[in-house]
């Protein structure tokens, strides 16, 4: 058995090597930055880009999922209006929350990961969708918000768009354009050949503009939660910090991530409502006596 | 050895139906054939029927877990049917999340054809697990009549959307003209889920809002279209929600008595029941086809309700009889 002196003098002599040692790594360090750099490193990028374009996918996350994105989104309440109506006094904005998240998610989302999956099909999932909802109103709401995205699309941000990229996809999109132009004549018609519906649009253009999946889903669904709080503070169920307050808040982050997953693997022909009394609400909204929204 | 005898073409739960148009205007069965746990009644025709009717029941009045029932059906030129139940559609527990109970009906309807399917509701017991599909491809001549409600479950034992889960999809089709595809008009699909496929457990009562009932009417057709527009003019009619009414009481009591029409007075009597029942409905109109969707406390409030609505107007008793609409009378 050692003695405590001779103890303490090795543990120096480690202590020792290990100051040298990283006096060492501190120095190659620094030799090798000289080497890469030949003076200032340049700052790391904001935005890397996943994706196939030069420009950065995360630029476009970051105009999408904006609120000053020219959609009209402010316009519809999802039936929040209606809802307020039909329970008052005993209205809860978390339970109403609940029910859209879960009911647009099991109606709409399918067609937006469907068509981010394969945008050629586009015309296809915008037909389906169209005989899928059950509702006067919401179709009204979806209908007008995929036009105004279809306009972004054709206004700015195809011109964004670098020479070439994505050609089949993007004609596809064009395709689309075209037909709807076809069809706005002939809007009283029972059948339209192409609607242009929100969900499987906001998809196809998501993809060309190189957004994940993930993304597109999150994005979409923060996108839905964000019009009914911005819904809420107009209607004036409570004040715009409070609103932030729920946005922030770990409850609807787990939430949109939940309804995310749940129908990560939903094909578009099992999509379907999942709180049918949602529809009842958004139909019934053309017979509130005063409305400040439009669904 | 080999059986000396055909091979048997049926398989537990299938049925087919064809019907078909017999001279002076009779629409008579030419095929009905059904296997257990399916079971299909038609009562023998008389001159003065209007429509085929055929009782569509299960072996015990219900289907337990895992049963599968396949009907496909076929309304020849200007053939009419209408189906009926005797009784809720019972749908037993299912042992696991996994053994589904299924119902899938097939149903082409030619040119000038026409289809009443308006069954008593289901009514999922807890722990069930059901899937149901009915397709309809209906010729541009073709009338549809269908009614799709499902109940909360045995209330009287307490059971309130005790499922593990329920989905019902209703697809209308437009039958191609020649060689083209079928074009989709209509895809419904109510997916109500207590227990997900993982075992997740969701609060399924919470999201069915005290309602004890929800369905589904949908209406197409030549022969519809006087009831799809009854149900519009009546939804446009319904007394807009938070609006008041500032007459003084002397002045409605004068209103009221001043020749109310005979409409007008069904209607405020329907309103007023409407109101009690907790009736929430509204109408769309969804390519061609409109779309009725109701909710209810109560089975027998919605009962009522869509069985004044029917009556009132008249169109499924004078095109398929009396016994077409038995489910709400």
């Amino acid at each position: 058995m050692s003695t405590p002196l001779a103890d303490s003098s090795e543990s120096q002599a480690i202590r020792d090597e290990i100051a040298d040692l990283k006096m060492r790594l501190r120095d190659a360090n620094a030799r090798l930055r000289g080497v890469q750099a030949n003076g200032q490193a340049p700052p790391a990028k904001v935005l890397h880009s996943d994706g196939p374009l030069s420009t950065s996918s995360h630029h476009f996350l970051l105009l999408l999922s904006d609120s000053a994105l020219p959609l009209g989104s402010f316009a519809f309440s999802s039936g929040l209006e209606s809802y307020l109506s039909h329970t008052r006094p005993r209205s809860s904005f978390p339970a109403f929350l609940d029910f859209s998240l879960s009911s647009y998610a099991s109606t709409t989302l399918p067609f937006v990961l469907a068509a981010h999956r394969k945008p050629e099909d586009l015309i296809d999932l915008d037909d389906a969708l169209d005989a899928a909802i059950m509702c006067t109103v919401g179709r009204r709401a979806s209908v007008a918000q995929g036009r105004a995205l279809l306009s972004i699309w054709d206004r700015s941000f195809s011109a964004a768009l670098p020479v070439g990229a994505e050609g089949a996809v993007v004609e596809s999109l064009r395709e689309f354009a075209g037909l709807m132009k076809g069809t706005s004549s002939t809007a009283s018609s029972d059948l339209p050949t192409a609607s242009a519906h929100l969900g499987p649009l906001f998809g196809a253009i998501a993809c060309i503009l190189g957004m994940s999946l993930q993304q597109t889903a999150y994005v979409f669904m923060l996108s839905h939660v964000k019009a009914l709080l911005s819904a809420a503070v107009r209607a004036s169920i409570f004040g715009p910090y409070h609103a932030q307050k729920m946005l922030a808040s770990v409850e609807v982050q787990e939430g949109i991530q939940r309804v995310v997953d749940q129908q990560w693997n939903t094909k578009v022909e099992d999509a379907g409502q999942s709180v049918p009394v949602i529809d009842l609400w958004i139909g019934r909204h053309e017979m509130l006596y005063s409305r400040i929204f439009n669904s | 050895m080999t059986s000396p005898f055909p091979p048997s073409s049926s398989a537990p739960g299938e049925g087919r139906l064809v019907v078909q148009l017999l001279p002076h205007n009779i629409s008579a069965l030419s095929t009905i054939t059904f296997q257990y746990p399916l079971k299909l009644i038609s009562p023998s025709p008389s001159a003065a029927q209007k429509s085929v009717l055929v009782f569509l029941l299960t072996y015990g009045g219900g289907l337990v877990g895992g049963d599968q029932v396949n009907l496909t059906i076929n309304v020849k030129r200007k053939a009419k049917l209408s189906i009926v139940t005797q009784g809720h559609t019972k749908i037993f527990k299912s042992p696991t999340r996994q053994v589904v109970t299924r119902q899938s009906l097939h149903v082409t309807v030619e040119d000038g054809a026409a289809v009443c399917l308006l069954p008593d509701p289901v009514q999922p017991f807890e722990g069930s697990v059901y899937g149901q599909s009915q397709k309809f491809y209906v010729a541009e001549g073709g009338s549809l009549c269908l009614l799709d409600w499902v109940s909360a479950g045995r209330t009287a034992r307490g059971e309130d959307w005790d499922l593990r889960a329920w989905s019902g999809r209703n697809e209308v089709w437009l039958a191609p003209q020649s060689n083209d595809k079928a074009r989709l008009l209509l895809r419904d699909n109510v997916i109500l889920e207590r227990e997900a496929l993982d075992g997740t457990i969701q609060d399924l009562r919470k999201k069915m809002h005290g309602m004890g009932i929800f369905g589904t009417l949908v209406l197409r057709g030549p022969l519809m279209e006087a009831l799809a527009a009854f149900f519009m003019s009546e939804f446009a009619a319904l007394p807009r929600i938070g609006a008041r009414d500032f007459r003084s009481q002397d002045r409605k009591e004068t209103d009221d008595k001043a020749g109310l029409s005979q409409q007008e007075t069904w209607r405020y009597s329907r309103l007023s029941q409407e109101k009690e029942a907790g009736v929430l409905w509204s109408v769309a109109k969804v390519r061609g086809c409109i779309v009725v969707k109701f909710g209810a406390r109560t089975v027998e409030g919605s009962r009522d309700w869509i069985g004044s609505m029917l009556k009132e107007e008249g169109s499924v008793v004078s095109h398929f009889g009396e016994d077409a609409a038995m489910c709400v009378r």
